[in-house]
């Protein structure tokens, strides 16, 4: 426990080093990277320690203003959570060296850094959190050093508007926290998390669902993801990489914690998660193949695969709820492995996005094309995030899909209520997985191959060295992970305590048969393309335009658009989804300018606008007359308040 | 032993095999057809020749064919052919193959997109779209199966006490995965009347289209990778309508490969009675056998105890 301190300390001096160091940049940043990065280390050594060596759980606390206890205790839940926030933090915060290379906005930078590490902190508290107190200080000082960062950009007014929406959903979330722990609080009469369980079920259910709104709008769950896909284009890169590939993660830590805390014995509890999730994975990667912005489409990615990892989690509490252990060890253990999985592409992935935004100066899909040539390394690290996020073999993401696959199969049981909610989530897994590797062939299809489709951006080049660096470190990790899974999978299956007795032989041996076929693959791999190249030893090759299928002039606005790509998709998904065409037409024999657009709009940002935003803004509107402007008159409410609640209470 | 025999058997006679559907369209339209070896002829053919590259292409485009070989391959060695047990096969292993294929798929989408071409493209949003389709359709039929037999492996799907069969046990249920299972078929492998492989309009193509821009050995690998495939699905229809059983193994072979000639001989017949259907009815087709497997799926809640 005193190490993670320790490395707490480190990484708010990093955050306080850039803040004094401001008026050097180069000295600034590196100075913040270094020790920001040193307390990472540390952390990660200490949680590692503890996922796989001692098993009894740290704890420290100590006196807050003399009325609150702070505390804090160490399991194999918190520690899981806690690796992805040590592992990609320092690479973000490395990426950022020379992302961050406006040397005018020195100050602004600076004061990046210092929220950076204050997020970074706040996060590994509240994964820490042992009482409500905690917890909820923890997260409230997340969602604020979170939202600072994602305003970097001020000036814009879209990024404004993006941050305040981001703080709405913040705060908004919050208020369901405060309820949910008053509701503890009124039941347990203790500001510890003791005596969950002994609640009456009804209770159990209304907190659950309580902090399921909470963490589920930090987590990006639908129908509350809407901040994510304003938010993350909005904030730089590294900020966006850490934001969605940890920070959601820290919601999903609050519904398996305080799943874990209430033991429900109900199978409601579950089938909610399920269906939750079903709904944010099928949703969020359709509205994903629709987007037009790179960061913006992978925003709903995260929307994606947070529908994944809830599949999973889902699968596992109804395996708890219906006694069918390997289904719950399995459930669980694939969505804990995507968390981890997923804060490594994801980030991979955004880091890759913010090397070709910055190189190229758009983030429009549409306009990029044939960057796999300027950019060959972001480029590729770039393809092997696209892997791992679909899934396929022999890549990370497939290890925890295919977890939670074996969960649900065991699921199938004859007459269990486990049935039909298991099956629906095989076919959702199998339709989000095509989904999604048709979203991703798409981007790397027409952002890095292909031809470029405009010239604006003909001198683009690779991104600086400690940009690729990070990306490349993530990408041999994707690798790694899906093909000596052992290591991975054994963590997560340890981290749940209610499944941590599960016997390793039930899974180890279908993890070195995995192994196994991924090795297997790899080998013939080499062995075909070592037969490729002897079959072209000392042939004629020639190389020459593409065939055009006998159109001689082809230019490189022809090429297949992302837009059209995505067209057939999207239109069959239509009551789900508004797409909005605009057409000039053509009307003259030799016609002029014609235009086309086209705009995917998501139902739920829709209906939350009309059935909610409206309304309120209606009632509201009518309640206008109260705020005059007058101050003698505001000096009356607060008085005829005083005078009411003196008589009344 | 056997194993690696049927394994080998199966790669070398996998080109004779679609010989077969092109016999049966000539024979159909009062031609005379190719040779049964053209085949051979055109691997070798190709295997002989260099390549033109597109200028626009990179590194992706050769990785394509490479690939996707491979992964429909590595589908051979886990299916037991005849009911011969595979080189390799463990619990789980129709997973990991189905999203290989996936890995293939994956691949030869990007190849296609690397060429820069406005054809190749159209050719890669639909197979991407029309592959998710079939693949929820496979799941659907994996979770009927895993009913049946509580495994989830090739080879424990055909073996043991609860061979999956149209003549075993709730042989009624599987009338409908077979029916499913071979429009996926039609639809994985390009054929009518999902995909046309001979129009003569690369606007109207689906996996011809993709691959116009490979040639020599790329070439080869591509075709043989697509044969693979489609003698994977044929064997896979074949191990359900199979009613025979020795206990020769050389008879069993016999049979069943006259079963898979027998798949290969309708799909022949199929494309020569009906056309392609147009592009926004072919959703609807694909859609079509998961409406199957789903009614089948509801229909096991009751059946199975």
């Amino acid at each position: 426990m005193n190490t993670l301190f320790l490395s707490l300390s480190f990484i708010l001096a990093g955050g306080l080093v850039a803040l004094l160091l401001s008026r050097y940049f180069t000295l600034m940043k590196l100075a913040a990277i270094v020790t920001i990065s040193a307390g990472c280390l540390i952390g990660l050594s200490s949680s590692l320690f503890r996922l796989f060596g001692s098993s009894t759980a740290a704890t420290a606390s100590w006196d807050w203003m003399h009325i609150f206890i702070l505390s804090f205790k160490l399991d194999s839940v918190s520690a899981f959570f806690l690796i992805p926030i040590f592992v990609v933090s320092p690479l973000a915060v490395l990426y950022s060296f020379h992302y961050m290379n406006n040397k005018e906005k020195s100050l602004r930078t600076a004061v990046n850094y210092f929220f950076f590490a204050i997020l970074v902190a706040s996060m590994v508290l509240v994964v820490l959190a042992a009482n409500i107190i905690t917890f909820a200080l923890a997260w409230e000082i997340m969602s604020l050093s979170s939202y600072f960062l994602v305003v970097y950009d001020y000036q814009v007014k879209a990024n404004r508007r993006a941050g305040y929406l981001y703080f709405i959903f913040a705060q908004g979330g919050a208020m369901f926290l405060f309820a949910a722990f008053a509701l503890i609080y009124s039941y347990t009469a203790s500001f510890d998390f003791v005596g969950l369980a002994a609640m009456p079920d009804s209770v159990k259910l209304i907190v659950f669902l309580l902090i399921l709104t909470c963490c589920g709008s930090k987590a990006g769950v639908m129908p509350l993801h809407i901040w994510l896909p304003y938010a993350h284009p909005a904030a730089p890169s590294h900020v966006s990489a850490i934001m969605s590939g940890v920070m959601i993660k820290v919601g999903i830590y609050g519904i398996v914690r305080f799943y874990l805390l209430l033991a429900p014995t109900s199978v409601l509890f579950g089938q909610i998660i399920i269906a939750l999730g079903i709904i944010s994975g099928i949703l969020g990667v359709v509205y994903a193949i629709g987007k037009h912005d790179i960061k913006r489409l992978l925003a709903y990615h995260s929307v994606e695969n947070i529908g994944i990892i809830m599949m999973g989690l889902g699968v596992g509490m109804l395996g708890m709820a219906t006694g069918n252990k390997t289904m719950a060890a399995f459930g669980f253990a694939g969505g804990l492995l995507h968390v981890f999985n997923h804060s490594l592409f994801k980030s991979l992935l955004f880091l890759g996005a913010g090397a070709l935004i910055q190189q190229t100066g758009t983030a429009m899909i549409d306009q990029l094309g044939g960057l796999m040539k300027k950019m060959p390394l972001t480029g590729r690290s770039f393809l092997v995030g696209s892997i791992s996020i679909s899934g396929l073999p022999p890549f990370n993401g497939f290890i925890s899909e295919f977890l939670i696959y074996y969960g649900a199969f065991h699921g199938l049981t004859p007459y269990g209520v486990s049935f039909f909610p298991s099956a629906l989530v095989i076919i959702s897994l199998a339709l989000i997985g095509g989904l999604a590797a048709a979203c991703f062939s798409k981007v790397v299809g027409i952002v890095f191959l292909g031809e470029p489709r405009n010239d604006s951006y003909a001198r683009a080049s690779e991104a600086g060295m400690l940009m690729v660096l990070p990306q490349l470190v993530l990408a041999a990790a994707c690798l790694v992970i899906g093909i000596w899974p052992h290591y991975f999978v054994q963590a997560s299956f340890q981290a749940i305590p209610l499944v941590a007795d599960f016997e390793t032989t039930q899974f180890m041996p279908l993890m070195t048969n995995i192994a196994r076929t991924a090795a297997l693959f790899l080998f013939l791999f080499i062995i075909i393309e070592a037969l490729r190249r002897f079959l072209y030893r000392g042939k004629e090759i020639t190389r020459s335009g593409t065939w055009g299928c006998g159109f001689t002039q082809p230019t490189v606005r022809m090429q297949y658009t992302g837009t059209s790509y995505a067209d057939t998709m999207t239109d069959f998904f239509r009551p789900f989804v508004r797409i909005h065409k605009k057409y000039s037409g053509i009307d003259k024999i030799f016609p002029g300018q014609t235009t086309y657009s086209s705009h995917v709009q998501d139902i739920f940002e829709i209906g939350l606008n009309s059935l909610v935003v409206q309304p309120v803004l209606y009632v509201i509107g009518k309640l206008r007359w109260i705020q005059h402007g007058n101050i003698q008159l505001y000096i009356g409410y607060i008085i005829v308040t005083i005078i009411v609640l003196l008589l009344f209470f | 032993m056997e194993s690696i025999l049927s394994f080998c058997f199966a790669v070398m006679i996998t080109p004779l095999l679609p010989t077969v559907i092109q016999k049966v369209k000539a024979y159909i339209g009062g031609r005379q057809g190719p040779p049964l070896l053209i085949r051979y002829y055109t691997m070798i053919k190709l295997f002989r020749k260099g390549s033109v590259y597109s200028t626009s292409t990179s590194f992706v485009f050769k990785l394509g064919p490479v690939v996707g070989f491979v992964t429909s391959l590595m589908l051979l060695f886990f299916f037991p052919m005849a009911g011969i047990e595979p080189i390799f096969s463990f619990h789980g292993d129709v997973l990991i193959l189905f999203y290989l294929m996936g890995l293939g798929r994956f691949f030869t989408i990007l190849a296609a997109l690397d060429t820069a071409s406005p054809f190749e493209g159209m050719g890669a949003a639909r197979e991407a779209f029309f592959a998710t389709l079939a693949e929820v359709t496979i799941f659907g039929i994996l979770i009927l199966f895993y009913r049946l037999t509580g495994s989830l492996s090739f080879n424990e799907f055909f073996s043991g006490n609860h061979v999956i069969n149209l003549m075993g046990e709730y042989g009624a249920l599987l009338i409908l995965v077979v029916v499913a299972l071979y429009i996926v078929m039609l639809t994985e492998n390009s054929r009518v009347p999902v995909d046309d492989p001979a129009t003569h309009l690369e606007l109207t193509m689906i996996h011809e289209v993709m691959i116009l821009d490979h040639s020599g050995p790329d070439l080869a690998l591509i075709e043989m990778g697509a044969w693979f495939k489609l003698l994977f699905y044929s064997a896979f229809l074949s191990m359900l309508i199979n009613p025979f059983h020795a206990d020769n193994v050389l008879l069993n072979g016999l049979i069943f490969y006259a079963v898979v000639t027998f798949i290969y001989i309708t799909i022949g017949v199929v494309e020569s009675v009906t056309a392609r259907y147009k592009m926004n009815v072919v959703a609807k087709f694909i859609l079509m056998p998961f409406i199957l497997v789903f009614f089948v799926i509801i229909l096991t809640m009751g059946v199975i105890q």
